[in-house]
């Protein structure tokens, strides 16, 4: 068990005339660590909000393990394992560090074991998936009714499940780096130590595919690299598969396995960071051409 | 563990845990004393010591919906009036909704109940609302059920109201005097307050505060964002339900005008006043924002005054000294007796001076929630520290 495979099929990001993202396609294979790189506005990010569930992508297929996740709302495609952080760091900012992991535990802070998620997949009719879901109202009202009382009433087994929710997030800010620093305010956190406990909380949810969104813009040189230490021990301590979005070369070249570049909302290649590095269609997406006639950009960042 | 837990707890310390241990008893003490001694005032005070512990019951319901889950809710009143409505259309004779009367403790819950019910019935249309739209639904919310109240009058007899509404009776105490029902309200005021605290230190209440700091991101992390928004909904919606509960057989009227907009403001601005997310906070906003009105005209005020003509005296000493200086002629203050009545008139220009000064002074409210407290120290300093440890 290796993380959890992630398999994108002709996949269409639509915002009204404008295609964010069309036809992408690209398999990664449990326990991979996969770069995604393009130049600024080419869709990584839009690809991660469709992964998670912030954007239902408007076609094409998305599969975790084989199990389509398009179209799913956020809070269900956490529960299949997915989780991820993000490129202008959004931490719960006034709470501390250890509630910051804590709130990513949610799930997992259960008196009766782990939160069942029932996953309901769109039919694509929206009145059709209200309805279907009205005869879990009852339920819902009931467990939501139980949870405040366990919340109230602090049971032994609610007790215990905090317990050791707390214990698991101060192991997961040792992990990553932040021990001692459990109870400061998130705000007033070094910028270095937002993006660690990003990751720890995106690890809380103990996802089996991890997407990282340019977990280095904006260190320097040493913290990136102790950035790329830190994703290879989360891949093979936390057995996850992850997928980051860079723009430094060093670190894309030094810790992916496998890189994907996009470009216009489209797939211009893949492969090993060597071949991606020499692909003429990289580089031209990346610097532009002079002489082409075809050439749609003199310059790129 | 416990180490942690402990660290965990310190963190989450407010003014009270603040305070030096040796002094805690002392407070509790005074505490106590000040709670034991409200009985023994008059009917006249013991009035405004209930309203008071009924709006700080209801701030603290509001609470949860305002200052953990982040949902700004602006029709408080709606499910105050539903409480009222409950007990009242079921245990009035003049009701023509049922005939008969049902105990009172079987309505207390199931007005909770009810409360909760129309709670999540707000809570499902304003799901995708944020901000100032969820503000403006809400405060829509809050005159409908007023309207409805006023024009459903086959159940509701409208404006003409219900009275002589069933008493709470404990067997060996029936609840009909003022006295009786502060310690009624005071009870309320305790369970609710027990309620929202264990709340609050759960993983509910961080599934509030998550929602509130970041709803996308509370999401991504795996928190069903429709189910808490429904449960604070529910949660607030239910205290203000007990809140209209007890304030229906002590008013002994419930018509509709009594549930205006000014109601929901009321609750709102003493949360806000006493601080937001804060316990201790809305009992202060509440004896500010409810108890100072009513204070400014009672009589045990205007008798203080009247100790005070020796600052009239130096007070137009100054005056008539002002006016030969710049040959103008301002009035003389009216003798320290009348000193009373004239603020009788004018309490609500002395008690908005009084708000004015206290959002001056206390910008993040009288008792802030150390969560506030950071949020307003945004504003003023650079927080980030230099060198980032890698």
């Amino acid at each position: 068990m290796a993380g959890a495979a992630l398999e994108a099929r002709d996949v269409g990001m639509q915002f009204g005339g404008l295609a964010a993202l069309s036809e992408v396609s690209f398999t990664v294979a449990p326990g991979e660590i996969r770069g995604l790189i393009g130049p600024n506005g080419a869709g990584k990010t839009t690809l991660f909000n469709c992964i998670t569930g912030f954007y239902h992508p408007t076609s094409g297929k998305l599969l975790l393990d084989g199990t389509a996740i398009e179209g799913l709302a956020a809070h269900e495609v956490s529960a299949l394992g997915v989780s991820r952080t993000f490129q202008n760091i959004r931490l719960f900012a006034n709470m501390t560090a250890i509630e910051n992991v804590l709130a990513g535990h949610h799930r997992h802070i259960h008196s009766g074991g782990r939160e069942v998620v029932r996953i309901r997949h769109p039919s694509g009719n929206r009145l059709v998936d209200i309805a279907r879901r009205v005869p879990a109202v009852p339920l819902a009202a009931i467990a939501g009714v139980v949870e405040i009382a366990g919340a109230v009433g602090r049971p032994a087994g609610v007790r215990k499940a905090e317990a050791a929710a707390l214990e698991e997030a101060r192991n997961l800010l040792g992990a990553v780096g932040l021990e001692g620093r459990e109870n400061l305010i998130a705000r007033n956190l070094p910028y270095g130590d937002q993006r660690r406990l990003e990751l720890a909380r995106a690890l809380a949810t103990r996802p089996r595919l991890l997407l990282l969104d340019e977990p280095t813009a904006g260190m320097n040189p040493q913290e990136s690299g102790a950035m790329v230490g830190l994703i290879r021990r989360i891949r093979d301590q936390f057995e996850t598969t992850i997928v980051l979005i860079e723009h430094q070369m060093r670190v894309v070249m030094g810790v992916c396995e496998q890189i994907t570049v996009l470009d216009y909302g489209r797939k211009i290649s893949e492969g090993s960071p060597a071949e991606v590095q020499h692909d003429p269609r990289v580089i031209e997406a990346y610097l532009g051409t002079r002489a082409i006639a075809g050439g749609r950009r003199d310059a790129a960042p | 563990m416990p180490e942690i837990r402990r660290q965990l707890l310190r963190l989450r310390a407010n003014t009270w845990e603040r305070l030096p241990a040796a002094l805690r008893p002392f407070t509790w003490f005074l505490i106590s004393l000040a709670v034991l001694i409200i009985p023994t005032f008059d009917d006249v005070w013991m009035r405004m010591f209930f309203l008071v512990a009924l709006y700080a019951t209801l701030g603290m319901g509001l609470n949860v919906v305002v200052g953990l889950a982040g949902l700004l809710d602006l029709g408080f009143v709606a499910f105050f009036a539903t409480g009222a409505y409950v007990v009242a259309m079921l245990g009035s004779p003049v009701s023509p909704a049922v005939s008969g009367t049902l105990n009172y403790w079987f309505l207390l819950p199931l007005a909770i109940g009810v409360g909760a019910l129309v709670g999540l019935l707000l809570g499902l249309p304003v799901l995708p609302l944020r901000g100032d739209y969820l503000a403006i639904v809400t405060l829509g919310f809050g005159e409908i059920i007023r309207i409805l109240a006023l024009n459903m009058d086959n159940y509701t007899r409208g404006s003409q109201g219900l009275f002589e509404i069933h008493k709470p009776d404990l067997g060996f105490r029936h609840i009909d005097d003022v006295r009786s029902f502060y310690v009624l309200v005071v009870v309320a005021a305790l369970a609710v307050w027990f309620v929202t605290s264990r709340l609050r230190e759960s993983r509910v209440g961080r599934a509030w505060e998550a929602i509130r700091e970041d709803e996308d991101v509370a999401a991504a992390m795996g928190i069903n964002t429709t189910k808490y928004k429904l449960m604070a909904f529910a949660t607030g919606a239910s205290v203000g339900a007990l809140g209209g509960a007890i304030f229906a057989p002590f008013i002994d009227f419930v018509a509709p005008q009594s549930f205006t907009l000014i109601v929901s403001i009321n609750v709102i601005a003493l949360v806000i006043i006493g601080g937001m997310g804060s316990t201790q906070g809305v009992f202060a906003g509440a004896l500010l924002l409810i108890g100072v009105p009513e204070l400014l005209q009672f009589q045990e005020t205007a008798d203080f005054l009247k100790h005070f003509g020796w600052l009239r005296d130096v007070i137009n000493a100054l005056i008539s000294g002002f006016n030969t200086i710049t040959f103008l002629d301002v009035d003389k203050l009216p003798p320290a007796e009348d000193w009373g009545e004239k603020l009788a008139l004018y309490r609500f220009i002395v008690f908005g001076a009084l708000l004015v000064l206290v959002m001056v002074l206390r910008p993040s409210g009288l008792f802030p929630s150390k969560r506030r407290e950071r949020e307003f120290a945004r504003r003023e300093e650079e927080p980030v520290p230099e060198g980032t440890a890698v």
